[in-house]
């Protein structure tokens, strides 16, 4: 009951901040302008529909990437520091409130609100993906019959298109966990620093995390010397692998795909879940001591 | 009677900027027993913020031993019968006042029935039964004041901790606030009073404790801290006859208008002066001057600092 008032509170008053509200309108409303992609760029007759699906889906995912790092990065880096800085972890801690209870809560909030947030960016962005798909079903049916004739399709693939398409959910469902880690992982930072410093300490871990399969690469290289092969090590073991939750091409280009799309989305759930808590319990364990 | 809170040398050290350690408070020792009003006060910087941080488990001790209704400071148990307003309380914004005592209400575990009937009350004890469904943002400085006293409330605590319960309030929000005190003590509550308005701690405190930069200056009851001064006795009427009868027994004697002020030292003095005048001047008022809590507290700090 605790941890979830506390965690009720955190998301009411974290989807107030304006800084999350206009991250969130602003990638909304692009990912909704993306609809105009085809009156504005020009494709040939044959290929525009199809091509031009392909840049909605691949525009809605970065945007909902870009937009999800910016909420979570400043989120997170001040939802603690915030509650000391005005006070209101006083009167909550004076309750019968256990400290980790606190911390719980406000992981949990912070989670929801990145979950609410994505949720929101994620119903446009399928709705925006099914009007693209309804509106190039002629164009594909009409390849489609010509290819059926033996006609030349200019290399056109005569797939069926899906107006809703699960691969897009899965894509939506990576960046809320890519997200959630960083949330975590800067809710961790925020127990011990300045929103400044934990700002930029968050972004430090961003980037490396995003250098994964670079740090993986070094560490498996053979002309490496053993101290960068075990520095590589430590990089690629410590930090999250933001780069390996960006399934972007795997979803829009199936030949690029990494084996099953579902088995790597589990198991990177399974890895970002892992990371998530790991963070966490680190969180709970800082602050139990922690002066405020 | 049990102590409420027992301090034993207490010591606080913090890491300063330059990786010093400064001194917040310095081997502090009281005793709050139950039931009574305890004023704690101090200049700015006193460490009196940190000592009450100490007592609810916000900061924890470099030194010393701290009781809280029989307890370790900061154990989860005892805080179901303490509760604390910090100066200048700051809610949830977004929150009207109803959910922020909801919020606080669930941090108690109680069920939703006991919520709905126990805000209901607190929001009708501290004068905000209109307004419970306004958001926090609507709200005046001593509206805000209020929702914090009533958070306060919800426990029935036996222990409350007031930090400058009446910093920046109007009169009548000041004196509801004083008002609200000498009730909680008639239920028999111990409060623990931090403030700067000594005017209100003299008023309501049973006993009261002077820290100055982390250490204990004086403690006591108000007969013990505040002794009687002089005794200023006026009379109307008085020719020079009167003064000259009064003045050799007088510390100091002002004639003001018709009146006649005689200031007199030690208590026989005032029946010698009583007696000098007597035919030559009408009494009109014997009143003994009490040193008061602000020149008792302004003579220990400046006498410390020099």
């Amino acid at each position: 009951m605790i941890i979830w008032s506390i965690a009720k509170t955190t998301v009411g008053d974290a989807m107030r901040r304006k800084v999350v509200q206009i991250f969130l309108v602003i990638a909304m409303g692009l990912i909704l302008i993306s609809l105009s992609f085809s009156q504005t760029l020009a494709f040939s007759a044959r290929e525009g529909s199809s091509v031009d699906l392909q840049l909605v889906k691949s525009f809605g995912l970065g945007l909902m990437a870009l937009a999800g790092w910016l909420i979570s990065l400043v989120m997170g880096v001040s939802l603690i520091p915030q509650e000391i800085e005005r006070r209101t972890i006083y009167t909550i801690l004076s309750k019968p409130v256990k400290r980790y209870e606190f911390i719980v809560g406000k992981f949990l909030g912070a989670i929801l609100t990145l979950a609410i947030c994505v949720a929101l960016m994620g119903i446009v962005f399928i709705g925006v993906v099914a009007v693209k798909a309804y509106a190039a079903q002629p164009a594909h049916t009409a390849i489609s019959g010509m290819a059926a004739q033996g006609l030349d399709t200019a290399g056109t693939a005569p797939e069926r298109i899906q107006i809703i398409d699960a691969n897009m959910l899965i894509g939506v469902l990576m960046v809320f966990m890519q997200f959630c880690v960083l949330t975590c992982i800067v809710m961790l930072f925020s127990v011990i620093f300045t929103p400044t410093v934990n700002f930029f300490l968050g972004l430090g871990v961003y980037i490396v995390g995003l250098m994964s399969s670079t740090s993986l690469t070094l560490l498996r290289s053979e002309h490496a010397s053993i101290f960068v092969r075990d520095f590589y090590w430590v990089l690629y073991r410590a930090f999250p692998p933001f780069d390996q939750f960006n399934v972007t091409n795997a979803l829009l280009y199936p030949d690029a795909a990494v084996g099953n799309i579902w088995v790597y989305t589990g198991w990177m759930m399974l890895k970002g879940l892992a990371f998530s808590l790991g963070a966490l319990v680190l969180a709970v364990l800082l602050f139990w001591r922690k002066e405020v | 009677m049990a102590d409420a809170i027992v301090v034993q040398g207490l010591t606080k050290t913090y890491k300063g900027a330059l990786g010093d350690r400064v001194t917040a408070v310095d081997d502090l020792s009281l005793q709050v027993v139950q039931g009574e009003i305890f004023g704690f006060i101090g200049p700015n910087g006193a460490g009196k913020t940190t000592t009450i941080k100490v007592l609810l488990g916000l900061l924890f001790p470099t030194k010393g031993s701290i009781e809280v209704l029989g307890a370790p400071a900061g154990d989860n148990e005892t805080k179901k019968h303490i509760s604390y307003l910090p100066e200048s309380p700051y809610f949830y914004e977004h929150m009207t006042g109803y959910e922020v005592l909801d919020f606080y209400c669930k941090l108690f575990r109680l069920n939703k029935v006991a919520r709905k009937r126990k805000i209901g009350e607190l929001l009708e004890t501290v004068g905000l039964a209109k307004d419970g469904r306004r958001t926090l943002r609507q709200y005046s400085k001593g509206m805000l004041q209020r929702i914090g006293i009533a958070q306060s409330l919800i426990n029935d605590p036996k222990l409350l901790i007031f930090d400058e319960p009446t910093s920046g309030l109007d009169p009548i929000a000041h004196k509801d606030i004083q008002d609200l005190i000498l009730r909680l003590k008639a239920q028999g509550k111990t409060v623990f009073l931090s403030s700067h308005q000594l005017s209100d701690v003299e008023m309501v405190c049973d006993r009261v404790a002077i820290i100055d930069r982390g250490r204990l200056v004086k403690m006591g009851t108000m007969e013990e801290l505040l002794h009687i001064g002089r005794t200023v006795i006026t009379f109307s009427g008085a020719g020079q006859p009167a003064i000259d009868a009064v003045k050799s027994l007088a510390a100091e004697c002002q004639p003001e208008g018709n009146l006649l002020r005689v200031y007199v030292d030690a208590e026989e003095g005032i029946t010698r002066v009583l007696e000098a005048a007597q035919g030559k001047a009408h009494l009109v008022s014997v009143v003994p001057q009490r040193q008061t809590l602000e020149d008792l507290f302004v003579q220990i700090v400046r006498g410390a600092r020099k």
